[in-house]
C-alpha cells in the first residue's frame, strides 16, 4: 500500500492509493445527507468500484476505484475533486428540491399532463387564484423584518412582557 | 457587499436574482422580467431608496421588481406566456431512416455506418408505426423530421413515410409538416420534384468556406461543399419558379463549430450569405458520437468559443446594420425570451427540456428514444434513455415513462444548483441528456457544465448590447424575435 495525499484537500479527508489506484473520501454526516452521498457515489460506477462504509459514528466513506487499476496520482486527485464536487451538488439540489417541491412538481405535471391530454391539477391557471396577500411563510427568524423593526428599543412593557428564552444544545442528540 | 450595499431592504425588492456583466447589473425576476441597472441605480434598489416618480422606479415598476407595487395578474399572465409549450407533447418527431452515410465527418454526432450497411435502413413498416406513435400526440401540429446517416440513402422509406404521413394525418385531423436533414450529395432532379410536391422542407449543413467544409465532411472522390452548394441554389432556384418568396423560402444549413472554425467566423458568415441563408447558429461541438474519438482535434475550451462567438456576431450585427438580412440563431432564441417574454420552444435551451415531452427520435430498427441525442447514446452503447420499441409502446405508455418523468424534473432550473440562482434562470435550460454524457447525472452540475458556460457567456454579450442600447443594434435585435411562419410547408387537414 502507497498512501498518498492530495494538494488541496485535507490529508485526513482524502486518502489515496497508487498501488490500488483508488482513493477514499471521509464524508462528515452530518455536513453531507446520506442520500447525497449516495446520489454522488452512483454516478462514478462507470468508471469505478465504490464501497461506501462507515468508519466511525457520524461518518461515511467513500472508496473510488479505478475500474481499469491504472490510475496516476493526478487522476485520483481528479476523481476525488469531482466527487467532492458532485456531493456538494447533490446535497445543494436535494435541498433545493425540497424548497421548490410545489414549483417543480406543478411544472411537471403540467407537461406530463401536456403531453399526455389529460388535465393537470394543480394547473399554472391556479396561479391566478393563489392569494398572495397572506403572509406566505412563517419568520420565526424576523428574516422578513427591516433592521428597525427588528431591532428598535423596546418598551419596559415589551420587555416585561416576553417569555423567557430556552437554550437549544448544540447538534442533535 | 453587491454594489457597495450596506443596509440590504427586505420590504422594497419584489423577489429578483441579480448578475454582475461588465460594471451593470441585470436584475431579472422569476417571470422573466428584466432591468440593467447602473452601480448606484442597484445601490439604491437594493437598498430600498428609490424615490417614488423617478425614472428608476418607472422602470424598477414596469419590471415588476418593486414589492409594494407587484402586479400579481401580470406576473402570471408573463408565466403562462413564457410556459405555453408546456401545453401540446411532443410535436418534433425525428425517423432516423439510415445510418448509412456517403460523407465522412470528422466530428460525425450521428454515429454514421458505411454505404454497404444495409441493415441499418428503416423499413417502411418501422416508418409507418413511427408515424402512427407520432400521431398519438396531442398536439395539432406534427413535425416529422427525416435524418440519418444520410436520409437520401433510405429515400424509398423517405417517399413511403411522407406518403403515409399525410394521408394518415389528413384522417386523425392534425397539420403536418416534413423537413429532412441532408447533406445533398445524392440529391437528383426526380427525388427534389418529389419532395417539392410534398413541400418537404430541405435542411442541410455548411461547415464553412469550401476548404473548411471539405476538410471536415469528407466526400469519396468529389467536394461535399460543392455538391451542396450546387443543390442549396437549384432548390432556392425551384421556390421561386413556385412562386415562393425567396426571403422566407430558402435552404437553411446548420454550422457545427470545430476548433478550426473559430478562427473563421467572417469566412463562415461570409459563406452563408453568399450561399442566401438567412440565419446561422453557431452551435459548438456536442460531445456525442464520433466526437468521443476525436474529441483531441476538434474541441476547444469554450473562452475561446465564447471569443469567437462575440467576434462573429458583432459582424453579423454590422452586416445588418448595412441591410443585410441574416440573424444568429442562439441570439434569436434568448432575444426572444429576453425581449418578447416568450420561448421560442428550441428543446434544448428550454426548462423543462424537450426531451421526451417535445421530440422523440425513433431509430431505423425501431427503438424509440427520448429525443436524437438519447438515440446517439444507444449507438455508442448506452440505452439509459431508451423508450421501447414502436408496434409494442403506446403513445401513453411513452410520455407515463419513468425516463421522461425523471427527465423533466431533473432539467428544470428550479431544481439546479447554481440556476437557481443565476438571473439568468428564466431563459435557460440545459438538457439532461448531455448532463449525463458529460458529467454523469442528469441533473448536472451547472458550474462545471460546459454548455452552462456557453449560454451565461452569450446572454453576457447580449445584455452588453441591451445595455449600450445602440438604436440600430436593438432594431437588429428586434427584427431576430420575428418569427415569420414557414405556412407552405405545413399541411393542414381539410
Amino acid at each position: 500500500m502507497s498512501t498518498l495525499m492530495f494538494e488541496g484537500f485535507p490529508k485526513d479527508l482524502v486518502v489515496g492509493d497508487l498501488a490500488d489506484g483508488s482513493v477514499t473520501l471521509t464524508v462528515d454526516a452530518a455536513v453531507y445527507p446520506l442520500e447525497a452521498v449516495y446520489g454522488a457515489a452512483y454516478i462514478f460506477i462507470d468508471r469505478c468500484f465504490v464501497l461506501l462504509d462507515r468508519p466511525k459514528a457520524g461518518s461515511v466513506s467513500v472508496t473510488l476505484t479505478d475500474k481499469k487499476g491504472a490510475a496516476d496520482a493526478g487522476a485520483l486527485r481528479q476523481m476525488a475533486g469531482e466527487f467532492a464536487n458532485e456531493l456538494l451538488t447533490q446535497a445543494w439540489r436535494q435541498k433545493i428540491v425540497e424548497e421548490n417541491r410545489v414549483l417543480l412538481e406543478t411544472v411537471t405535471m403540467q407537461a406530463l399532463a401536456g403531453a399526455t391530454a389529460t388535465p393537470a391539477e394543480p394547473s399554472l391557471d391556479d396561479l391566478a387564484n393563489f392569494d398572495f396577500t397572506e403572509e406566505a411563510f412563517d419568520d420565526p427568524l424576523g428574516i422578513a423584518m427591516s433592521w428597525e423593526e427588528k431591532y428598535k428599543k423596546k418598551t419596559p412593557a415589551e420587555v416585561a412582557g416576553e417569555a423567557p428564552a430556552e437554550g437549544a444544545p448544540e447538534g442533535k442528540p | 457587499m453587491l454594489a457597495g450595499i450596506e443596509k440590504p431592504s427586505v420590504t422594497f425588492p419584489a423577489f429578483f436574482r441579480v448578475r454582475e456583466v461588465s460594471g451593470s447589473f441585470v436584475v431579472t425576476n422569476a417571470q422573466g422580467d428584466w432591468v440593467v441597472l447602473t452601480a448606484p441605480e442597484f445601490k439604491a434598489f437594493g437598498e430600498g431608496t428609490v424615490e417614488r416618480g423617478t425614472d428608476l422606479w418607472d422602470r424598477l415598476k414596469v419590471a415588476n421588481l418593486i414589492r409594494s407595487e407587484f402586479d400579481v395578474p401580470a406576473a402570471v399572465a408573463r408565466l403562462k406566456k413564457r410556459m405555453k409549450f408546456l401545453e401540446n407533447g411532443p410535436n418534433l418527431h425525428m425517423l432516423i431512416v439510415t445510418l448509412r452515410c456517403n460523407e465522412t465527418c470528422v466530428y460525425c454526432h450521428a454515429s454514421r455506418a458505411d454505404m454497404e450497411a444495409v441493415q441499418t435502413d428503416m423499413s417502411a413498416e418501422v416508418a409507418e408505426k413511427s408515424i402512427e406513435l407520432a400521431l398519438g400526440s396531442p398536439s395539432p401540429f406534427i413535425t416529422i423530421e427525416f435524418q440519418g446517416g444520410e436520409p437520401l440513402v433510405n429515400f424509398k422509406v423517405v417517399k413511403h413515410a411522407i406518403e403515409y404521413g399525410q394521408r394518415r394525418a389528413l384522417e386523425v385531423g392534425k397539420s403536418i409538416e416534413f423537413t429532412m436533414v441532408s447533406n445533398l450529395a445524392l440529391m437528383d432532379e426526380e427525388k427534389l420534384s418529389f419532395l417539392l410536391d410534398h413541400k418537404v422542407q430541405i435542411c442541410t449543413s455548411i461547415d464553412g468556406p469550401e476548404h473548411l467544409h471539405d476538410k471536415q465532411r469528407k466526400l469519396i472522390a468529389s467536394s461535399a461543399f460543392k455538391a451542396a452548394v450546387h443543390w442549396i441554389n437549384r432548390i432556392n432556384q425551384a421556390y421561386i419558379e413556385r412562386g415562393l418568396d425567396p426571403s422566407l423560402y430558402h435552404v437553411e444549413a446548420l454550422l457545427t463549430t470545430t476548433r478550426e472554425a473559430l478562427s473563421r467566423g467572417r469566412e463562415i458568415v461570409d459563406t452563408y450569405k453568399s450561399l442566401g441563408c438567412r440565419a446561422l447558429h453557431l452551435r459548438p461541438i456536442d460531445p456525442f458520437g464520433f466526437v468521443e474519438k476525436t474529441a483531441s482535434r476538434v474541441e476547444y475550451p469554450r473562452e475561446e468559443y465564447l471569443k469567437f462567438y462575440r467576434d462573429t456576431t458583432d459582424y453579423i450585427i454590422e452586416l445588418n446594420k448595412k441591410g443585410e438580412q441574416i440573424l444568429e440563431r442562439y441570439a434569436a432564441i434568448f432575444l426572444t425570451k429576453i425581449l418578447n417574454g416568450e420561448d421560442p420552444n428550441f428543446l434544448d435551451i428550454r426548462s423543462p427540456s424537450g426531451a421526451g415531452i417535445s421530440a422523440i427520435a425513433y431509430n431505423y430498427d425501431g427503438l424509440v428514444f427520448a429525443g436524437d441525442e438519447a438515440r446517439m447514446m444507444h449507438e455508442t452503447g448506452d440505452d439509459t434513455f431508451l423508450l421501447g420499441r414502436v408496434g409494442e409502446l403506446t403513445y401513453d405508455a411513452m410520455m407515463k415513462h419513468p425516463t421522461i418523468r425523471s427527465l423533466v424534473l431533473a432539467s428544470n432550473v428550479n431544481g439546479r444548483p447554481d440556476c437557481v440562482n443565476c438571473a439568468y434562470n428564466p431563459y435557460c435550460g440545459v438538457d439532461g441528456v448531455h448532463t449525463y454524457k458529460t458529467q454523469g447525472s442528469i441533473s448536472g452540475r451547472m458550474r462545471e457544465s460546459t454548455v452552462s458556460a456557453v449560454h451565461k457567456g452569450i446572454m453576457d454579450y447580449l445584455f452588453e448590447k441591451i445595455r449600450e442600447n445602440d438604436p440600430g443594434t436593438m432594431e437588429v435585435f428586434r427584427r431576430w424575435t420575428i418569427n415569420r411562419a414557414r405556412d407552405h410547408f405545413v399541411q393542414v387537414p381539410g
